[in-house]
């Protein structure tokens, strides 16, 4: 809608780099976000997820590096790009002396939104996240999943092009996640860039179209969690328990594959079928073995040698 | 720091959410202190007048109740006022994260801290002109000095407020509060000649007294009674601490949202 009748690109960051006591947290990330696509940050805790959301909207000033959302330089005019962005912060900050409508009333003054005008908004906007039934609740009464669907509604109240989501479905049940990740795919639809950052592998392969892998505030990947996976693993791999690491590992160099500690066991890629090396790991008489599609986390494993927490 | 950017409509935006909040919770945050300079007024001047009688102020007697009463007006702007800068503002600050809140609104820095300050000082002025309505109707204080006074208790109200926001700014736990409040808002409120005249304490905490700021308010504030002769420098002392008070607030807190 908004990516057909305008340029594709919503925002640019630009080499972002960030430190924090002389340690880098976040190390020259670039990357474009366009209308109607869901973007991903997707890495461990610590990668410097939530700081460069926070340079994308003016929370934390880059070291080097800016963003820009269209003409506007986010750095020198945060205030003017705020009002085109929509931000859901891992905190919910809502007011707990209001009511859940009063929180997007009151908020919906900051945007010269008053009166009859506000509260007509403010109906759509519960609407839109289906809290229409609870405008009058108190907010310590609303369960966690609700409460990050009115953060979201107050993100929304200026139709923003852009919206970020930090960490947004973090503790929330299998439900409330489901629920919210249904509001993402809405916005997108709507035409809105969202940037999302998750710890969740399967929250990254299900809503994001493409992805940037973080590590340690450094991108080390990016593309589509299709791509990713293919290019990064192929399409099978094997964990395995109760077989020594050396002839597993031997296995492996001599099928051209790569074998990673994982949980209590290892994890192998299987090269692509007729493989041999799937005959072979059963003939090691393992105490588990199983064969299963690789995903996200395996990406994350044969990049970092790390699980994704 | 980026350049200091503020609308009209931004300041006003972000004290409209809180005097909001204080619509909603006022029976609760709202009688407790603003009774509390009145019932000084009541207890110290009904309990004392008989034991003191008159006391004499710039040179002339007064009966004990006209002399506390504008400094119970003074008293209910500091106290009001430095509360809510350091109080209030701490958990908006560090629990409720009220100010992040705004920040993703499109609103500045700038427009953020001072509806927050304002709304400090506006807390002040409510508390100053109850305690002065309450005055002008014992006829302790006339009208036409309540209204006069207006603009040094709005004085008093920004620079406890930037007081307040200075400490807000400071502590890391909310319990250290309490250091400026033993360390400066009790020694101010019962030394800056509040309910005896600074001349009766020793010459040493006598210095001190008058340098503490709510002295110089109290004595602006008694001008229906006779003004000090340094009273421009008073004046001139409540504008710089003000000043210094809300950069050092800026200073403060600015680091703690934008990272």
């Amino acid at each position: 809608m908004l990516g057909s009748t305008m340029n594709t690109t919503a925002l640019v960051a630009y080499s972002l780099t960030k430190e924090y006591n002389a340690t880098p947290v976040v190390q020259e990330v670039s990357f474009n976000l366009n209308f109607s696509e869901v973007l991903g940050l997707l890495g461990p805790n610590g990668a410097g997820k939530t700081t460069i959301v926070g340079m994308l909207y003016g929370g934390v000033a880059p070291d080097r590096g800016f963003v820009k959302l269209g003409d506007i330089q986010v750095q020198s005019d945060g205030r003017t790009a705020r009002a085109k962005m929509g931000i859901v912060t891992q905190e919910d900050n809502l007011d707990p002396d209001f009511s859940v409508f009063e929180n997007l009333l009151h908020f919906a003054h900051h945007y010269h939104l008053t009166g009859k005008t506000a509260r007509k908004r403010v109906g759509e906007l519960l609407e839109q996240v289906n809290l229409e039934a609870h405008g009058q609740k108190r907010i310590d009464e609303l369960s966690g999943g609700m409460k990050r669907r009115l953060v979201l509604a107050r993100a929304l109240i200026n139709r923003p092009h852009v919206v970020f989501l930090d960490e947004p479905t973090t503790g929330l049940d299998p439900d409330a996640r489901q629920e919210f990740w249904k509001l993402v795919i809405d916005l997108k639809q709507r035409g809105c860039g969202v940037l999302l950052t998750t710890h969740y592998m399967d929250e990254a392969q299900r809503l994001c179209d493409r992805l940037l892998l973080l590590q340690q505030g450094q991108v080390i990947d990016q593309g589509t969690p299709l791509e990713l996976i293919d290019r990064t693993i192929g399409k099978e791999v094997v964990e395995i328990e109760g077989v020594d690491e050396a002839r597993l590992q031997a296995l492996a160099t001599q099928f051209n594959s790569w074998c990673r500690p994982f949980g209590s066991g290892y994890l192998l890629a299987l090269p692509p079928a007729p493989t041999p090396l799937w005959d072979d790991l059963v003939a090691t008489e393992p105490q588990r073995l199983t064969r299963r599609h690789a995903n996200l986390e395996d990406v994350f494993l044969r990049l970092t040698g790390k699980v994704l927490e | 720091m980026k350049r200091l950017v503020a609308t009209p409509w931004g300041v006003y935006s972000v004290w409209h959410r809180h005097a909001k909040v204080y619509q909603r919770t006022w029976l609760v945050n709202f009688l407790p202190p603003v009774t509390e300079p009145i019932m000084y007024l009541i207890a110290f001047g009904f309990g004392l007048s008989p034991l003191v009688g008159d006391v004499i102020y710039a040179g002339q007697p007064v009966s004990y109740l006209r002399f506390i009463a504008p400094a119970m007006i003074a008293i209910g702007v500091l106290f009001q006022s430095f509360f809510e800068g350091g109080y209030a503002s701490f958990i908006r600050l560090n629990f409720q994260k009220t100010w992040q809140a705004l920040l993703t609104a499109p609103l500045s820095f700038t427009e953020v801290f001072l509806g927050d300050w304002f709304w400090a000082a506006t807390k002040g002025m409510i508390a100053g002109t109850l305690t002065g309505l309450v005055a002008v109707i014992w006829g302790l204080y006339s009208p036409l000095n309540l209204l006069l006074s207006l603009p040094l208790m709005l004085l008093g109200s920004l620079l406890f407020g930037a007081m307040g926001l200075l400490t807000a700014g400071s502590v890391r736990q909310i319990d250290q509060i309490n250091i400026p409040i033993f360390l400066l808002i009790i020694p101010m409120f019962t030394l800056c000649g509040t309910y005896f005249p600074r001349e009766t304490l020793p010459p040493f905490l006598q210095t001190i007294a008058t340098v503490l700021p709510l002295s110089s308010l109290i004595d602006l504030l008694r001008w229906n009674l006779g003004l000090p002769s340094y009273w421009w420098l008073q004046f001139l002392w409540l504008v710089t601490l003000m000043l210094i008070f809300v950069s050092l607030a800026i200073r403060k807190i600015y680091p703690q949202l934008i990272k």
